[in-house]
């Protein structure tokens, strides 16, 4: 996978001599922490908001997730503009896997979302987000995002192979990011949600990716879940899974984009 | 150089169709043998299936029928191998202009697997070459066309290939940076070790360049052989005559007489073939003496390879795309 890695290193090169990208795709996930966040906080019963400031706590996980799905958005849209230059064509004719064109996209995708993902985390601390003392649980947590980048970077670059219109793409794409993050536990616990709303989230992977991270790497997470959390194990089994099915549909649309 | 199996032809083709759907045939049929170390150009108009062949030989796309090798290797089964002994650039330009120039041919080096050392000394080499030493540490979206060309040509260079394929190498660009693109590739000929295939639309290129000339027309391969041998096979030198008054009867006495091989009556324009053009000058004027047509403009042309081209495509080579700006027209007679 020489060929992989020497794709990832060109992409964060030149992901490093345009740090506009990155902060172009990281305004929003903070707008939600800064205002959507300020905004809740005061709706909050005063028994909760105690010294920290709770509900940053508890959304925060949510938006980190929705910052590594921006990254993976990203991701796709380098594919497509590397897909309609022709560059990808230069990939094709070299004598490299074709599988490490993708895991070189993807890997690359995956390493900006973590950059974003943990900027976002530090502004939300910042903000009075508590973690808790456990840096073993900190690693997993950014895994688990991880994870849910490359399932989510999967869809983009599956969809980024079938179309030859960015102005498409970015409209198909974007109807996935507010259902994704309303139809979640992002922003609210599924205790208070009604039946139907729990069980789409309960089929969203944004919900297992945060409720994982909340348990791994925040404290406190049952304070405001309202809840039991979700069992840890079911978060890491689906995000694995959801990983897996993002890949397999890239790879895929790849093929069939390539032939 | 890599022992390639057997000493036979650097590209080789046979009965290569590419369709697409039931309705396009892209290629048809095409037979192709080019020797190594030659310059082989592929002419013909746009649409007329050089892209898809260079497709084909370069492994980006499947034949649907026949097959192909590149030195002796089958590009659909040892695709992995003919890629590693190519070098390709495409018809549009293929660059990833945030890099700069140097980090462009790195990155290409280190796809192909070579070694630091190596590709560090092969970079400065062919940006030497290429004379984009002063631009090297600049972003390649900062370059001119013409750069960017070069920084291409450079970077498919950069692998040391055994085939260099080059599609519409000069498309696009000004008459200055066409000639220098020329020289280095005279240059590559002239250094040995590299079989040269390349797609154009223009003539002067073809003629400029190519040691062999395959002239392709709704992908079929209609003709093949050296610039030279071809014109000459045109035999004729071409008399042009444009004139007013009674033409028919100035058409009917040039025909008649013994040296005049052909005569082609256009709506302006006469063309009377004819054995050697500034000999008989005198006497096809002389034949509209005492005539009721008279001889306003008169002129002799050697065939060049458009007159080859028309003649067995039966079409001129003229741009028909729209959408690119021309610096100039393919060379016309």
């Amino acid at each position: 996978m020489a060929a992989a890695a020497t794709l990832w290193s060109k992409q964060m090169r030149k992901f490093l001599a345009n740090p506009e990208e990155m902060f172009g795709l990281m305004i929003q996930p903070i707008l939600w922490v800064v205002l959507f966040g300020a905004g809740m906080k005061r709706m909050l019963p005063a028994d909760m908001a105690g010294s920290e400031d709770p509900y940053v706590t508890f959304m925060l996980p949510g938006i980190v997730v929705l910052s590594a799905l921006g990254g993976a958005i990203g991701g796709g849209s380098v594919w497509l503009t590397e897909r309609l230059r022709g560059i990808v064509k230069g990939y094709l004719v070299a004598p490299i896997p074709r599988l490490s064109i993708l895991m070189g996209n993807a890997l690359s995708t995956m390493t900006k979302s973590m950059f974003q993902a943990i900027i976002v985390l530090m502004v939300g601390v910042l903000l009075g987000a508590k973690l808790n003392a456990n840096p073993l649980g900190w690693l997993g947590g950014l895994v688990l995002v991880a994870g849910f980048g490359l399932g989510f970077s999967g869809i983009a670059l599956a969809m980024a192979s079938q179309t030859d219109n960015p102005g498409a793409y970015h409209a198909m794409i974007m109807v996935f990011n507010l259902p994704l993050l309303f139809l979640s536990n992002a922003l609210y616990p599924l205790a208070t949600m009604p039946t139907w709303m729990r069980i789409g989230s309960l089929l969203n992977p944004v919900t297992h990716t945060t409720d994982g991270l909340r348990q791994m790497m925040f404290r406190d997470p049952s304070a405001l879940a309202g809840s039991d959390p979700l069992p840890l194990w079911l978060c890491w089994v689906a995000v694995l899974a959801f990983a897996a099915l993002g890949m397999c549909l890239a790879y895929a649309a790849f093929r069939k984009s390539i032939n | 150089m890599n022992e390639r199996p057997g000493n036979g032809p650097a590209i080789e083709a046979r009965g290569l169709v590419k369709r697409y759907g039931d309705e396009v045939v892209a290629v048809d049929g095409v037979d192709l043998s080019i020797p190594t170390n030659r310059i082989y150009g592929l002419l013909g108009p746009n649409g007329a299936g050089k892209t898809t062949m260079i497709s084909i030989l370069t492994t980006l796309l499947e034949p649907t029928a026949g097959e192909a090798k590149v030195v002796g290797l089958d590009v659909v089964k040892q695709a992995s191998d003919v890629r590693q002994r190519i070098g390709v650039t495409f018809q549009e330009m293929v660059l990833d202009d945030e890099l700069t120039g140097r980090q462009v041919l790195d990155y290409h080096g280190r796809l192909y697997r070579m070694g630091k050392a190596e590709r560090k000394a092969r970079t400065e080499e062919l940006l030497a070459l290429v004379e984009l030493v002063q631009a090297a540490e600049r972003q390649a979206k900062t370059y001119s066309g013409g750069m960017k060309r070069r920084l291409e040509l450079a970077r498919a260079l950069m692998t040391t290939p055994e085939v260099l394929f080059l599609d519409e190498p000069t498309l696009g660009l000004d008459p200055r940076t066409r000639a220098r693109i020329w020289d280095y590739l005279r240059d590559l000929r002239e250094e040995g070790g590299t079989t040269l295939l390349l797609t154009t639309h223009y003539m002067d290129e073809a003629e400029e360049l190519a040691d062999t000339v395959g002239i392709i027309d709704r992908g079929k391969l209609v003709a093949e052989g050296l610039p030279q041998e071809l014109i000459e096979q045109m035999g004729a030198d071409t008399i042009h005559v444009i004139g007013d008054g009674e033409r028919d009867e100035f058409v009917e006495k040039v025909r008649t007489l013994p040296f005049v091989q052909t005569v082609d009556v256009g709506r302006t324009v006469i063309q009377i073939g004819v054995d050697s053009g500034s000999k008989r000058l005198v006497e096809i004027i002389s034949q509209a003496t005492g005539s009721a047509f008279t001889v306003e403009d008169i002129r002799v042309s050697k065939p060049s390879l458009g007159d080859v081209f028309l003649k067995y495509t039966g079409r001129r080579l003229r741009d028909t795309d729209g959408n690119r700006t021309q610096h100039r027209m393919p060379l016309m007679s």
